[in-house]
């Protein structure tokens, strides 16, 4: 099986960005949504517990970020695939293949140092 | 039922673990003819059939993840945090950062096993497949040893 240019491209520009837009989420708190499992509610945007109920109770709500986080990486890595595959193909000569991998290890990388404050308890 | 979607999550766990360990092994250390020990028929395959397979895994594991995931939240974590278990809660929130990662690789992954990008020796194709092996690794074992401080029915 063999796939069209423009698809290539796109996997390319959709592997070399998630990483990054990944960890830009979680710095920058940029969740799609926020998931509250124990009300069973979604809401848009980022939203804390702590900002709307008393801190010593926000246990009884826990908010879930990941699966925004998630969300908006895929959706600004989608919008960059896509501008890659429709952009002209001599382009990508100029793009090294490698940062299909790279990019993602450095993100893992600055996501171990987001992780330190849990080792530092 | 939350035991269960557990369980199911761990078993396709398992079957990704030997894929893409096989795979991981095949293009790092492939066999010469004639393979003789467990080890030289372990890593003789082929590795680019496993590709599509790893992917569905991966999408199915993740999936299921995500679902025992809030389970986890309201019903595990509240527990961990009172017994002050920050490193295991430190490491699965890597898990999380690092899965998540994976899932974008997919697409690039699964391409590059059709035909790999031009660059000379398929050395993208190799890393890709490397990056996966070990978010692979380190989800399972995180994923068993915080199922285990927990305990199975506790």
């Amino acid at each position: 099986m063999t796939f069209a240019p423009p698809f290539r491209r796109f996997a390319l520009a959709f592997g070399t960005a998630f990483g990054p837009m990944y960890l830009l989420a979680r710095v920058k708190g940029l969740a799609l949504f926020t998931v509250y499992p124990s009300l069973g509610i979604l809401l848009p945007g980022m939203h804390r517990s702590r900002d709307t109920v008393d801190p010593v109770l926000d246990f009884l709500a826990p908010e879930m970020f990941w699966y925004g986080w998630t969300a908006t990486a895929a959706l600004g890595a989608l919008a960059i695939g896509l501008i890659a595959a429709l952009a002209p193909a001599c382009w990508s000569r100029y793009f090294w293949s490698g940062w299909v991998w790279v990019a993602p290890l450095l993100a893992m990388m600055a996501c171990v140092y987001l992780t330190i404050p849990w080792f530092r308890q | 039922m939350t035991t269960a979607l557990l369980i199911l999550h761990g078993l396709v766990a398992v079957a990704l673990l030997g894929a893409i360990t096989h795979q991981v092994l095949a293009v790092w250390a492939p066999s010469g003819a004639g393979p003789r020990s467990v080890f030289d028929r372990f890593r003789a395959v082929q590795p680019a059939g496993f590709a599509t397979a790893i992917v569905v895994l991966y999408a199915a594991a993740a999936v299921l993840g995500a679902i025992v995931y809030l389970f986890f939240k309201i019903d595990i974590q509240p527990d961990f945090e009172r017994d002050r278990h920050w490193h295991a809660l430190g490491f699965f929130d890597l898990k999380e950062d690092f899965v998540s990662i994976g899932l974008g690789l997919l697409p690039a992954y699964w391409i590059s096993w059709r035909r790999p990008f031009a660059d000379g020796r398929g050395h993208t194709t190799v890393a890709l497949t490397t990056v996966l092996g070990f978010i692979v690794w380190w989800s399972f074992l995180v994923g068993h040893v915080v199922n285990d401080m927990k305990g199975f029915g506790s």
